[in-house]
């Protein structure tokens, strides 16, 4: 009996860590990434308003389509600019 | 004398030594499924048992094992002649004396041995062959002297002790069917699985490591050999993998967003048409029953694209496939296009293809819906019937659709366009200007911001333009069905074509 190939990538993949978590809001640059899912954008303006009180700065991004993956070049830009994201996901 | 055989095969007609011995002399290879010797001995002279009979040797594997079970290690052995099988107790084993598989035993046409032969012994076989080729007045291939020369033999089940002979042949508990459950190989029917050899024969000349890039949505790389796997577990035959490959290909074109597509809550799956020659080269269908079961090049291949994003790419249903309804096209979707009946040029060719050439098109699509329409006697108004049925896809109010809707037409509607000389493109733009309705009409429930832009009064139409309508020929000589696919919307998902590479 021989072996059998495998139809999965098996390939073992690092682990990527979770980042430091925010201890607090106050003075911190926010993005809010739209990805142009219907209505996402009623909702990030609701997250938006209790960041902004909570003393935060944030900053609106659009995806280009929801159903692709961000560019890469729009996902450099929002981590130079950012310490942190919040990404109104699906629906 | 040779004693006489207790055996089994698969025709009616009593496998005996006089039958065996009829053309001139016989070769008797005692064998059975899990010695190895047993298996380089027929794999060795397995291949050169056609040429052998050819001369008047016949050449037969006497298994110690079912007769299913006889069959299947014959095939994947090589082995060429004929194989027979002999129950428990074994008793032609026993009247031969056997002591050890595989022993080889030469049979002339007095029906009394010659030569014997135990375990595999290559100098000890080649006289053997060198003994029948000179009985059968003639020359016979003898196998190459490749490594291992001596192996020995395991034991014959007729030595053994009984108790232990039975709990050799009982059912083993491992099924290979049912190991590929286990280990997640599958969308949910059972699969062939995929070993080494299989995925080699798939792959013929393909480099294995060849990658065609990331399958989305959890990037699992999509070598040449994994997705060779994939068309083993489908079912594919070999013939099938350019096809398969070229299939993949398209897919995983970003213009196709495939990525979109597998995780989405909607129902859409990947259609697959094949144009050109290799449609007749491998029998896919284009005609009866196209959209359904029957054909193993359309069921597998489709099957085998979509293992492929379902097992490599990750999106099972209900893990990353968020599909809501999901739809019996997802998993598999292949056709042919019918271009011998179809009046107009196939869908290759519009996409700018040459006739000759073999291409696959992939289209994101949702099920299809079927159009009856028997009484029409004019083309405009089959044209108006056909049009309409796509007027609540996706759903009744969503208008204009961005995507392209596409129309299988069957080969009876064709005929009507062809015997009125109506084009492929008259007919599309008849269609689009058929479906209209007045914006007010369009506003409840689900609908479209355009919809709710328009003026109350104003004209909204179908499609955005008549080139979304994408027009195939396919299906059954008789009867007058065709069927209009739903399409997949929001995914900036075009169609994407691959030409099929020579195997």
């Amino acid at each position: 009996m021989t072996g059998y190939v495998s139809p999965f990538d098996d390939r073992v993949r690092p682990e990527v860590p979770l980042a430091p978590r925010l201890g607090q809001l106050s003075g911190l640059r926010i993005t809010l990434l739209d990805i142009r899912k219907n209505r996402g954008a009623e909702f990030l303006d609701r997250i938006e308003t209790h960041l902004r009180s909570d003393g935060a700065v944030t900053t609106r991004e659009t995806k280009e389509i929801f159903s692709k993956p961000a560019a890469l070049e729009l996902i450099d830009h929002i981590t130079s600019i950012s310490d942190a994201v919040v990404e109104a996901l699906a629906d | 004398m040779a004693p006489a055989l207790a055996v089994s095969g698969v025709g009616r007609e009593a496998v005996t030594i006089q039958s065996l011995t009829a053309n001139g002399c016989a070769l008797l290879l005692f064998v059975s499924e899990e010695c190895p010797t047993s298996a380089l001995a027929m794999r060795k002279l397995g291949p050169l048992c056609q040429d052998w009979e050819k001369s008047g040797v016949s050449c037969t594997a006497v298994f110690e094992d079912p007769l299913e079970v006889a069959i299947r290690t014959a095939r994947r052995s090589g082995w060429t002649g004929r194989v027979v099988s002999q129950p428990p107790p074994y008793q032609t084993s026993r009247a031969y004396g056997l002591v050890s598989v595989p022993t080889a035993f030469l049979i002339d046409r007095q029906g009394l041995i010659n030569d014997r032969v135990i375990g595999w012994d290559h100098a000890a076989i080649a006289l053997l062959i060198q003994r029948a080729a000179k009985m059968a007045a003639t020359t016979l291939p003898i196998p190459t002297a490749t490594e291992p020369l001596h192996k020995p033999g395991c034991s014959s089940k007729a030595a053994l002790d009984p108790e232990i002979a039975a709990a050799m042949t009982a059912r083993s508990d491992d099924d290979e069917i049912e190991e590929m459950f286990e280990r997640g190989w599958t969308d949910g029917l059972p699969v062939v699985p995929p070993t080494e050899e299989r995925v080699e024969k798939m792959l013929g000349k393909y480099l294995p490591q060849t990658s065609l890039g990331p399958v989305p949505p959890a990037m699992g790389e999509a070598t040449l050999e994994r997705l060779a796997a994939c068309a083993v577990l489908a079912g594919c035959r070999p013939a099938y993998f350019p096809v398969v490959v070229a299939a993949a290909t398209a897919a995983l074109d970003s213009r196709f967003n495939v990525h979109g597509q597998a995780v989405t809550t909607q129902p859409a799956g990947q259609l697959i048409v094949v144009n050109g020659p290799i449609r007749h080269e491998l029998g896919l269908n284009s005609g009866m029953g196209v959209l359904g079961p029957g054909n193993r090049a359309n069921l597998t291949i489709g099957r085998a694209l979509r293992l492929m994003i379902e097992l490599t790419g990750g999106a099972m249903p209900g893990a990353l496939d968020r599909s809501t309804l999901g739809h019996m096209g997802k998993i598999g979707f292949c056709i042919a296009e019918d271009e011998e009946v179809s009046p107009w040029p196939p869908l290759h060719v519009e996409r700018g293809f040459a006739p000759g050439q073999s291409v696959v098109t992939l289209i994101g699509s949702d099920a299809p819906l079927s159009i009856s329409d028997h009484r029409s006697r004019t083309p405009e108004d089959l044209a108006y019937i056909l049009a309409w049925a796509a007027a609540s896809t996706w759903s009744t109010n969503w208008w204009p659709l961005a995507e392209p809707s596409v129309f299988i037409i069957c080969p009876e509607h064709a005929e009507m366009f062809r015997a009125h000389h109506w084009t492929k493109q008259r007919l599309r733009e008849y269609m689009f200007e058929a479906v209209h309705k007045l914006a007010r009409d369009l506003s409840r429930g689900e609908t479209t911001p355009f919809v709710h832009r328009s003026d109350p009064d104003a004209e909204v139409r179908k499609w955005r333009s008549p080139e979304q309508i994408i027009l195939l020929v396919a299906g059954g000589e008789a009867g007058r069905y065709s069927a209009v696919l739903g399409p997949c919307t929001g995914m900036g998902s075009q169609i994407v074509s691959a030409e099929v590479a020579a195997r």
